[in-house]
């Protein structure tokens, strides 16, 4: 069974690689390589894989998962502009590729220190019509 | 690192759902007011679902301009504004339920897929079209 939770967070990136020419970065990234930055508010689903706990009914405690959240998430990038303010994006592009794969990092070893429950997946969604979905180096 | 990444676009059409194969009576019964011979129309909303490994110079899965190139030739302009009936070749035949065009679309995509993307770049995984807020039709490939 899966669990679903949702938070948001407005925060400011800037994507452009080092790697790239300035006229590779604008033709990659387009309008988002404005060296000046721009915004969104991003949403994060995060789903959580397990079964109910006979006792309680519940996959994981639902309070300890919105904490983590806060902590690990909220905490870290709401109102932050990423690539000064958030590692790893000092080096790597903050895409919505990678924002989602670093949100993985953070929480999958907080999920449940029983081990019962498991993140499932972290879906990010940058705008209303682009979202990226990361299960793990498996999935 | 493989990473799921979907995109929507949203196009407006005309269609009339009837069946040659099946009579004026069951044609009625079967689509109820879709049946209504002088069409009617959605705004649909297509989601593009692709799976690959985000490039690490980029950090993109895809090239999202070439994304929306592929989308705007192999869907928008055949079915921006479109009467899906008249205007769409499968559709000549073919009844244009979601069901249908959700096929439609990914036939399109993937006769064209080569000519955007490499073999080690992204793959199409599912396409998901919205007729209504309430009808959705997914196809996993």
């Amino acid at each position: 069974m899966i669990i679903s939770k949702q938070v948001e967070f407005s925060a400011s990136h800037i994507c452009r690689s080092p790697q790239l020419s300035d006229a590779e970065n604008e033709r990659v990234y387009g309008a988002a390589a404005n060296p000046l930055g721009h915004g969104h508010n991003y949403i994060v689903e995060v789903a959580i894989e397990g079964l109910p706990q006979p006792v309680t009914g519940m996959i994981l405690d639902l309070k300890h998962l919105k904490t983590i959240l806060e902590e690990k998430v909220l905490d870290v990038y709401d109102h932050r502009l990423l690539n000064r303010e958030v590692a790893p994006f000092d080096r790597v592009v903050p895409t919505v590729e990678n924002i989602a794969i670093d949100i993985w990092n953070r929480l999958e070893p907080h999920i449940d220190s029983t081990g019962r429950a498991k993140l499932y997946s972290v879906r990010v969604h940058e705008t209303s019509e682009l979202f990226v979905e990361y299960r793990g180096e498996q999935g | 690192m493989t990473v799921h990444l979907s995109r929507r676009y949203t196009f407006c059409a005309s269609h009339r759902l009837h069946s040659p194969a099946l009579t004026d009576a069951q044609n009625k019964e079967i689509y109820g007011k879709c049946n209504n011979p002088n069409g009617h129309g959605h705004n649909y909303e297509v989601e593009l679902t692709l799976r690959g490994h985000v490039d690490p110079v980029t950090g993109r899965v895809v090239d999202l301009g070439k994304l929306d190139l592929l989308a705007e030739e192999q869907i928008m302009i055949p079915f921006r504004h479109r009467n899906l009936n008249e205007e769409v070749p499968a559709f000549r035949t073919e009844v244009p339920t979601t069901e249908n065009l959700a096929t439609e679309v990914v036939l399109r995509l993937r006769a064209a897929w080569p000519m955007m993307f490499s073999s080690e770049g992204p793959s199409l995984e599912k396409v998901r079209i919205w007729e209504t807020e309430r009808n959705i039709c997914e196809l996993g490939i």
